[in-house]
């Protein structure tokens, strides 16, 4: 009996490793800076790691079916600018589906390229993170681009307003992650996803269509990538050309912090917003500390580490493992 | 992309001019990104015509596209068409050096526009046409400190600085007048600390969230250019916080229409048009020979909601 729930303690300790990381750093905060932990503070930190944390939704997808995607930066830097600059054209209501449109477009061409003629992933999308930034220059003419009547338009909503008390990018960055967190765990087509990046060959030879599981991956991934330029947009109502620049390094590691293998075949969606939480956390606990700014990008990464660490730790039941 | 006056102009001048020097004058530029962002798109488009304008300038008009090999290279060419005089904004204060050394020794003037290089190439570089970058920041000072005077809290305001870019020339010079420029006119204002926004709205946007809730007695926010100080001014707007006094640098379309709407208190006028005219004045002057400062800064006004009235709102 004794062992049994010795047993059952050491397996939860396992599993849920990156969990006693993330409330490690949350308890260490807050006896830093009380206010860490105000309502007004965690609401506001969740509605920033909103945008991040939709991508990150996408990415995994991909990451698990055993590829990348570097090109969601810039391509949410696209349907930012895109819907910004439609919204004054055509009205809110056709800007928001042409944006779509024109963004799963980006992730359909990622899609046949890495799906159907097989494509190293890193390259294609290391490609398409200049090429869409280039394309979004284009667009924009190198312009700013910002709403003209930001008081008199619905467009705000996503990004600036509440509902039932919580604020919109939160309730949006939830519905999506309940959504495919069960299309990952509950339908065949995530069963498929976990076999593409797990094992190739098998999962050929299983009968599932490889190419299209690939495909379908990235056209998610797009999707994510233009809700999150949506709340972008819809949050400052106006944005510069490389507004995403970067985020996809951040998005990639919230998602292995969340312990998605970059090997592919594993990883899931609750794991992915606990990794983008941690990642929004330690910035925000970083900032109100008031820690020197130079400092703090090296303590971010230091404090990354330290968690898939404790992670890996966890899932092996000892702290030392050297390659043997 | 090259700019070529027809000839009949060139002799209608030329005829005009009488015992003027027949020689048009060959001007290159190398700029450092256009397309990035809207200053540098405005700053193109004004040298051109600036340069379309002067019947005695051929221009011929380069980007780098931010890479530094690129813009060594259109160095290079420059010198081998033989151009009179190059302008260049440099994609690096660094290893552009040697580029400009080369211009230098092939007797062909070299103008440095918007940002400086670094002290080692100065001796290979004939005028600096840009902002100065530091009375920006202690202008922006005066206006923050002149404001809570006239409010009556200039003995116990506390505000707060978001910078842009770590290592960005142009940041550090912005914070360094303004943290030199305070104490000096505000001596009990206290600047209780700085954090970067990265030139970015966005991550403005989240230090001032941070801020708002790190501290409960927040007068005035300090920002390195208006895009960041607009990212401030939408999270305090959010958090309902109210009575901040937003001061930004380099006035943008956004900042200036936030002070139409009298949530932004002031900021920096500085134009790409007068930018680029004055570095190819600067370039003109040269090569005709008048005395130029090493130093040829342009007029970067003070703008706030009492004086915007004299301003034009900014096309970027």
């Amino acid at each position: 009996m004794a062992t049994l729930t010795k047993q059952r303690i050491g397996s939860v300790l396992a599993k849920q490793g990156i969990l006693i990381a993330f409330a490690v750093f949350m308890i260490a905060f807050t006896i830093a800076n009380p206010k860490f932990l105000s309502v007004d503070n965690l609401f506001s930190v969740v509605r920033s790691s909103a945008i991040l944390g939709v991508m990150a939704l996408g990415v995994t997808f991909v990451v698990i079916s055993g590829n990348l995607d570097l090109s969601v930066g810039s391509m949410m830097s696209f349907s930012t600018i895109v819907v910004l600059d439609l919204h004054d054209k055509i009205g809110p209501l056709l800007a928001i589906p042409a944006m779509f449109a024109m963004t799963l477009g980006l992730g359909a061409f990622i899609g046949f390229l890495v799906g159907y003629l097989r494509l190293n992933s890193l390259i294609v999308t290391l490609g398409m993170l200049s090429a869409i930034h280039g394309l979004t220059l284009t667009y924009s003419g190198g312009q700013n681009m910002d709403i003209a009547d930001k008081e008199g338009t619905w467009f705000s909503a996503f990004g600036q307003g509440t509902a039932l008390g919580v604020p919109v990018p939160i309730l949006i960055f939830i519905a999506v992650a309940v959504f495919l967190g069960a299309v990952l765990s509950k339908t065949a087509f995530g069963r498929k996803v976990y076999a593409v990046g797990g094992n190739g060959t098998a999962a050929t030879f299983s009968g599932i269509r490889r190419a299209r599981t690939v495909f379908t991956c990235y056209l998610i991934s797009a999707a994510c990538v233009a809700t999150a330029g949506l709340i972008q947009a819809s949050r400052s109502m106006g944005s510069q050309n490389t507004v995403g620049q970067g985020l996809e390094l951040e998005v990639l590691a919230a998602v292995i912090l969340g312990g998605a293998s970059l090997l592919g075949g594993s990883g899931t969606i609750f794991k992915a917003v606990i990794g983008v939480l941690i990642l929004g956390f330690i910035q925000n606990g970083l900032l109100l500390l008031g820690l020197q700014f130079y400092v703090q990008f090296v303590v971010t990464w230091v404090i990354i580490i330290l968690a898939v660490w404790l992670d890996i730790a966890a899932k092996r039941g000892k702290l030392w493992s050297p390659i043997a | 992309m090259k700019l070529r006056n027809s000839l009949a102009a060139s002799a209608a001048v030329l005829a005009l001019a009488g015992t003027a020097s027949a020689d048009t004058m060959k001007i290159g530029i190398t700029q450092n990104n256009v397309g990035v962002d809207s200053y540098q798109t405005t700053y193109e488009k004004a040298f051109i015509a600036a340069a379309g304008a002067n019947a005695n300038v051929e221009a011929v008009v380069l980007d780098a596209g931010g890479d530094v090999a690129r813009q060594i290279a259109q160095v290079e060419d420059l010198i081998q068409q033989g151009v009179n005089a190059i302008i260049i904004w440099p994609t690096n204060g660094e290893a552009v050096i040697p580029a400009v050394r080369k211009a230098h020794q092939a007797g062909i003037p070299v103008i440095v526009t918007n940002s400086n290089i670094a002290e080692a190439g100065f001796d290979f570089v004939k005028s600096f046409s840009g902002p100065d970058n530091i009375t920006q920041g202690s202008r922006s000072a005066e206006i923050m400190c002149d404001k809570f005077k006239a409010m009556g809290i200039a003995d116990t305001a506390q505000i707060l600085q978001i910078s842009g870019q770590p290592g960005y020339t142009t940041a550090i010079e912005r914070a360094k007048g303004f943290e030199d420029r305070l104490p000096e006119v505000c001596p009990n204002v206290t600047l209780v600390e700085t954090q970067p926004g990265d030139w970015n709205r966005e991550k403005s946007q989240k230090v001032m969230e941070a801020f708002l809730v790190k501290y409960d007695k927040i007068d005035g926010v300090y920002a390195g250019d208006d895009n960041m100080g607009v990212g401030a001014l939408n999270a305090a707007k959010a958090a309902g916080r109210e009575g901040i006094i937003f001061v930004g640098a380099t006035n943008f379309a956004v900042g200036y229409e936030a002070m139409e709407r009298g949530e932004y208190w002031g900021s920096i006028y500085q134009s790409p048009v007068d930018d680029a005219e004055a570095a190819l004045q600067t370039a003109i002057d040269v090569l005709e020979g008048k005395d130029v400062p090493f130093l040829n800064y342009f007029d970067t006004p003070k703008i706030t909601q009492d004086n915007m009235g004299d301003f034009t709102k900014p096309v970027f």
